[in-house]
């Protein structure tokens, strides 16, 4: 494919004399004859911020637990640091999970929880009580210092983990769905405070999670995976923008997909006969493809103009009626059926507060997008 | 049906009885007739005075047509409180069922670990295994240990057979086979409670020490071992209080050293037809154990809580 690829600064991923903290090499783990992870190949570098994406059973948590040690791979490597982590059990790992259900030891406070890993390590026991005081006090729970778990709720237990994964500063920390029973505003004080401590202690985060906003603002890679396989990499911006497959596209953020027949392949464009769309979709740059082939045309709901005049272009222009209006504050939703009976979704930014006339319900409006606000896949 | 519940419920409504007072009345009732009321009229004979008759002692309460009198007589625990002989049968007993239940748990817990950690088929099977010799006699399996344990018994024959010894070892009435016996008959007391409070240890949280740098054996210590205690502790309970006033096991393969409190009780009944004594022996017993069941209740309670 010879799409326009973003332009990126440069970054540990993008050079070739790099190395990666994280090497994943061909891992595949079967249970019995399920295939949990499949012929997964990542590399993880020194100071990311990584979230693995994907729906609900599609191996993320295997693949963690995986680097943690905790299931040991049916095929292929995993090196961190330089180091083969075959045969290495869980305690000697450079690594820290924070887990899914939290793990806390019902029988140990707050705070003993939290000081576990570090006593264990042999610290002081002066050390760790400041160690675990400063901890306490960045997640918020000074005051449930000598709180059993089960005196807590969801949202603090998930932070007493979250304290308890941090407090040894390891290497690697490993995050299992985070932030998943937190309320938005501490979710995103959370997000933030990730994001200073990755960036200030230079520690590397594996951080899984089903939530693509999560992924989004959080990360400095996303992988996504499904059905056991990553089938994505790369950094936000481009997982968004330049999805390789429809699943990708359609699991990250909201899309319109129309089906199209390669009628026309030129060097700087091609045109896709799409009966869903109800005539030719001109793209503006050259993809690879052959003629007659069947490709699929990915567009996202905010890179369509919905107007009530017909706007002033050659390419790319639908007419359809307004089923739906979903005023969302910042912008606006509508659902358009097509006269093919295909529905899109539009969105619109709510640049002025109060619109002369707004568009509505049942009426008939024209769409529009530009030659390269899609996204062509063969996939 | 509805009919005739209606017209239960009303009978009972009658009587002043709701369904609740009637289930919460049957194990009262059981506790007061097969409990309460034998203990009381054990508690009585302790306090009476032996005789040559039948029943072997004299009546508390006198009735010459004009008076009664009541008769406490408080000699039989004055009796056991001298003689020596009663208070180291006593603490005799308490060191035997002490040992006995720490051996039982030295030997349970792993044994309880494994089987709450194996897969599912293996389990069943395995528990199956540890109820299985409740279906054959208690007194047969000890009887089975004598022929085990005595000097042509199999463990002696099979010993000399080897050439690894010479003359047959005494271990049958001692000490040492007592412990066997208890042990081997108490052990799965100990097991059960254990297994039912492994096979809940979330997996999870052994994973997370390990995660935190715990070897196995740091996780053993801080967190299997305090999330166990409850069951150890109903586990030492099951083993420890029955163990003080077993009869059996000592009388069959202790030797006449072996003076365990329940022999006693068993002499003065039977042997000495001493009914009063005996009596008291027993009321002393229970009231000794009810100190130690105490401790070890509200230490499981305080377990309990912590989880
Ligand atoms: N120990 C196991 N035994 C059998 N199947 C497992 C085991 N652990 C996970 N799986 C299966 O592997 C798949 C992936 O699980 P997981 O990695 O937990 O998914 P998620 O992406 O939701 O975290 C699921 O279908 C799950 O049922
Ligand atoms: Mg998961």
């Amino acid at each position: 494919m010879s799409q326009p690829q973003p332009s990126l600064a440069p970054k540990p991923w993008l050079s070739s004399e790099a190395t990666p903290f994280v090497r994943i090499q061909k891992v595949t783990k079967k249970f019995g004859d399920f295939t949990a992870v499949d012929d997964v190949s990542l590399d993880i570098y020194r100071g990311e911020l990584f979230c693995l994406l994907g729906g609900s059973g599609c191996g993320k948590s295997t693949l963690l637990r995986m680097l943690a040690g905790f299931e040991t791979p049916t095929e292929g490597r995993i090196i961190i640091d330089g180091q083969d982590m075959a045969g290495i059990a869980p305690y000697d790992r450079p690594t820290n999970m924070m887990f899914q259900s939290y793990a806390l030891f019902p029988h140990m406070t707050v705070e003993a929880n939290v000081a576990y890993g570090l006593l264990r390590e042999g610290v002081r026991k002066a050390e760790a009580r400041e160690r675990v005081a400063e901890m306490l006090r960045m997640v918020q729970l000074t005051q449930f210092a000598r709180r059993k778990p089960h005196q807590l709720s969801g949202g603090q237990r998930q932070r007493v983990a979250l304290a308890r994964a941090l407090v040894k500063q390891p290497k690697l920390l490993l995050l299992d769905e985070p932030l998943g029973a937190l309320d938005k505003k501490l979710r995103e004080e959370t997000q933030y405070e990730l994001i200073r401590i990755q960036e200030t202690l230079g520690v590397t985060f594996i951080i899984v999670t089903h939530d693509q906003e999560e992924a989004m603002t959080l990360s400095t890679r996303i992988g996504v995976m499904n059905a056991g396989e990553i089938v994505q990499v790369g950094e936000p911006p481009e997982i968004y923008e330049f999805p390789k497959s429809r699943f990708v596209a359609d699991f990250v953020g909201s899309v319109n997909i129309f089906p199209g027949r390669v009628v026309e392949d030129e060097p700087d464009f091609i045109r896709l006969d799409s009966p869903e769309m109800g005539g030719t979709i001109h793209v503006g740059h050259g993809v690879s493809c052959t003629l007659n082939q069947q490709m699929w045309f990915a567009i996202r709901p905010e890179k369509i103009t919905v107007t009530r005049d017909r706007p002033d272009a050659e390419h790319n222009v639908v007419q359809g009626l307004v089923e739906e209006v979903l005023y969302m504050g910042n912008l606006t939703a509508f659902r358009i059926r097509l006269d093919s009976g295909k529905t899109i979704r539009a969105t619109r930014a709510n640049l002025s507060r109060q619109e002369h006339e707004p568009i509505s319900w049942d009426e008939r409006v024209w769409l529009h997008w530009g030659d390269t606000s899609g996204v062509v896949l063969a996939q | 049906m509805t009919g005739a519940r209606r017209v239960t419920e009303s009978a009972l409504g009658r009587l002043g009885l709701s369904g609740r007072a009637l289930v919460v009345a049957v194990p009262l009732v059981w506790l007061l007739v097969f409990f309460l009321i034998p203990f009381l009229v054990v508690a009585k004979i302790s306090l009476s005075e032996v005789t040559i008759a039948r029943p072997p002692y004299l009546p508390l309460l006198e009735w010459d047509g004009l008076r009664a009198t009541l008769n406490l007589n408080f000699e039989n625990y004055a009796y056991l409180w001298n003689d020596p002989l009663y208070g180291n049968a006593y603490l005799f007993s308490v060191r035997v069922a002490f040992v006995s239940a720490t051996l039982a748990l030295l030997i349970g817990f792993p044994m309880a670990y494994y089987i709450a950690r194996s897969p599912e088929p293996r389990r069943t099977l395995l528990l199956t295994a540890v109820i299985l010799p409740f279906w054959t006699s208690f007194l047969l399996r000890v009887y089975a240990w004598q022929g085990f344990l005595r000097s042509n018994g199999v463990i002696n024959n099979t010993l000399i057979s080897l050439g690894i010894i010479d003359t047959p070892i005494v271990m049958l009435q001692t000490d040492f086979a007592v412990y066997i016996g208890i042990v081997y008959t108490y052990l799965p007391f100990m097991i059960l409670p254990l297994y039912a409070n492994l096979v809940k240890l979330d997996d999870s949280l052994l994973e997370a020490s390990a995660d935190l740098g715990g070897r196995p054996v740091a996780t053993f210590f801080y967190v299997t071992l305090p999330l166990s205690m409850p069951g150890i502790i109903a586990g030492f309970m099951l083993v420890f209080v029955p163990a003080i006033g077993e009869f059996v096991i000592p009388e069959l393969l202790g030797g006449p050293n072996t003076l365990m409190i329940g022999r006693v009780l068993w002499n003065e009944f039977f042997a000495n037809r001493d009914w009063p004594v005996a009596s008291a022996v027993a009321i002393a017993m229970l009231v000794v154990l009810v100190v130690p069941i105490m401790a070890l209740r509200s230490a499981q309670a305080r377990a309990e809580e912590k989880r």
